[in-house]
């Protein structure tokens, strides 16, 4: 079972040029089986929260709010414990599989050191194990293939090992960050399909910057701009009736919907403006946009939006 | 404007009887219509982007020719085609990477202007400030270095040096594919209405199937070193024919086929069919055996499969 509940975390890097405050106030959860895509353009802090949530971040990164994970205050823990749900509880899976992964070892021997430190696995039936998960993820000859390095995978297979590996625990939440990133579409088809499966029985909080992506695998989205969540709702209804300014353009923006510009570019997060984040790029924007900072509103029908427009 | 015959690109790596041979743009041809947008589509290392390079002779072909505004470019002088080089421009995809970090915006763009010559430093200037208009950016922006524009913002500093030498013919390889998708908006809309205001004729490099949907009139399919298919987007859009493009632009037509990678028993991996059999659903004896040919399958669609 999966019970993360983020609230009111805000991630801030002290700087030479200021104060960069990635992440502004997040309040987000995940219940039970789900799917959660988190989507915003580069900057937009997404990367950062998936990391604040497990502890990732370097350490002169100034971390507040609180972070719960199934009864436990993940901000508090000690690192041991840390160590233990990270490994176990939730697992990452990364941007980039080919610095990921270590180049000097086999993708078999990489997972195989997984299931003997997590799971407490034996040699032998570590080894089985490994060909199971690598068959799972559906990467063909897998007994042949645990013994090659990552340099002799092409990208896609790369990115199939990293998936077994973060599956070798058996987490209750995965955490994936732009999984697809760098993949061709036929490929990046491929690994969503697997992903799909394989988060039948799992939660994930699927990082991107592809809407289309997220909208293939997960139940719900959020949309987050300049550090903060403008936008929490069903998959089908931010794509067919988006509330937030915002997700209005950014969809819009898609080449599939008519490629209409967003006039100006993402707010510094150094500098963030004042009020709204997005009202200096917002055509509906007023007085009180500039002005005051919006709070998430949550509309009867259960959608959330973080605009003045709906008040 | 420009065609393409039977343009071929090898690259060796390797030493004497090692001396291997890897065919980046494999037997290709094609042609782009004056005014018209041609879209390259396909994936990482199916050699579109040496096609591009090749279209504009910025590397040699190993064999075939490329034909200009009626001139054979393959075979000019270096000298001829350097007088040639201001009617045809490149844009790469890392704006940030095109721009030379030491200079100020305004002296980037200036730069092909002073090179032509014959234009006094006044005149030079106000073209500048007429280009930095054009590519929708700010005069402000004139006096800063690239490290202070955003990726998207240098994009446009790009373009706007591409413009400065008034080309005819533009190649534009991935041109927003580091860029946000907002921000790729932006730059696509002032690309359409560049092309259309200048009239020019642009070969646009892609792996981005809605973007090329969008920008291009013509486009082809591109697969290791071959163009799969090839026609009017609308047309290869609403009626794909190779099952490879079938795969690309409707994956939900070939749902529950099998389109991993086989293992092909032969020495180096090497056979003398299609280039898609290892992959292909359908394919049939003659496919390992014969290499297909392009088949014209309606007025301006072609398609390199034997089971059309």
């Amino acid at each position: 079972m999966c019970s993360l509940e983020i609230s009111n975390l805000r991630v801030f890097f002290p700087t030479d040029d200021g104060l960069v405050k990635a992440t502004n106030g997040v309040d987000l959860r995940i219940e039970g089986r789900e799917n959660l895509g988190l989507i915003g353009e580069s900057g937009s802090g997404k990367t950062v929260l998936g990391m604040a949530i497990l502890r990732l971040l370097p350490r002169d990164a100034r971390v507040e709010g609180m972070v719960t994970f199934n009864g436990q205050d993940l901000l508090s823990l000690e690192e041991d414990e840390m160590r233990r749900v990270r490994g176990k509880e939730i697992v990452m899976i990364l941007q980039n599989p080919t610095s990921a992964l270590n180049p000097a070892l086999t993708v078999g021997s990489q997972i195989e050191e997984v299931l003997r430190l997590d799971e407490g696995l034996d040699r032998p039936s570590a080894r089985r194990r490994v060909v199971e998960l690598l068959k799972t993820v559906r990467i063909r000859y897998a007994s042949k293939r645990a013994k090659e390095y990552p340099h002799q995978f092409s990208g896609g297979m790369r990115e199939r090992a990293m998936i077994a590996m973060a599956l070798a625990s058996d987490p209750f939440l995965i955490i994936a960050d732009e999984p697809t990133k760098g993949l061709d579409v036929t490929i990046k088809r491929e690994i969503l399909k697997l992903l799909k499966m394989v988060t039948e029985t799992k939660s994930m909080l699927f990082i991107t910057h592809d809407l289309a992506s997220a909208a293939e695998i997960c139940e719900r989205i959020a949309v987050m701009y300049a550090g903060e969540l403008l936008e929490v709702a069903r998959t089908e209804d931010l794509l067919n009736d988006p509330l937030h300014p915002y997700s209005k353009v950014f969809l819009g923006s898609l080449p599939s919907r008519g490629l209409k510009p967003v006039r100006g570019t993402c707010p510094s997060l150094i500098d963030l403006p004042s009020g709204c984040k997005f009202h200096p790029r917002c055509d509906h924007a007023t007085a009180i946009c500039k002005r005051e900072h919006p709070p998430m509103l949550k509309r009867e029908d259960g959608r959330q939006v973080r605009c003045f427009l709906y008040a | 404007m420009l065609e393409a015959i039977d343009l071929e690109k090898r690259f060796s790596s390797g030493w004497m009887l090692k001396k291997k041979y890897a065919k980046a743009v494999d037997d290709i041809s094609f042609r782009i219509d004056r005014g018209e947008t041609f879209g390259l589509v396909g994936e990482s290392g199916c050699g579109k982007t040496t096609a591009g390079k090749l279209a504009l002779r910025l590397i040699e072909p190993t064999s075939g020719r490329v034909v200009f505004d009626g001139i054979d470019i393959t075979r000019l002088k270096p000298k001829e085609m350097r007088r040639l080089r201001p009617r045809m421009q490149m844009i790469f995809q890392d704006p940030d990477a095109s721009l030379d970090p030491r200079m100020k915006i305004e002296r980037s763009i200036a730069e092909p202007l002073r090179l032509r010559g014959g234009l006094s430093s006044r005149e030079i200037e106000g073209k500048v400030a007429d280009l930095i208009e054009a590519a929708g950016l700010n005069p402000e922006h004139a006096r800063r270095y690239p490290y202070q524009m955003s990726g998207g913002q240098n994009q446009r500093v790009v373009l706007a040096r591409a413009l400065a030498s008034n080309p005819d013919f533009i190649v534009a390889d991935e041109p927003t594919s580091g860029l946000d998708v907002s921000v790729q908006a932006q730059i696509l809309n002032l690309m359409n209405d560049l092309k259309r205001d200048l009239k020019l004729t642009t070969m646009f490099i892609t792996h981005d199937l809605e973007v090329a949907r969008h920008m291009s009139d013509r486009m082809a399919v591109m697969y290791r070193g071959k163009i799969l298919e090839m026609g009017k987007t609308e047309e290869i859009f609403s009626r794909p024919r190779h099952p490879y493009a079938r795969l690309l632009i409707a994956p939900e037509l070939e749902e529950g086929r099998d389109h991993q990678e086989a293992e092909i028993n032969c020495k180096n991996g090497d056979f003398p069919g299609c280039v898609f059999y290892p992959r292909c659903p359908f394919a049939e004896d003659i496919c390992i055996k014969k290499q297909p040919e392009m088949i014209g399958v309606d007025r301006d669609h072609q398609v390199l499969c034997h089971l059309v």
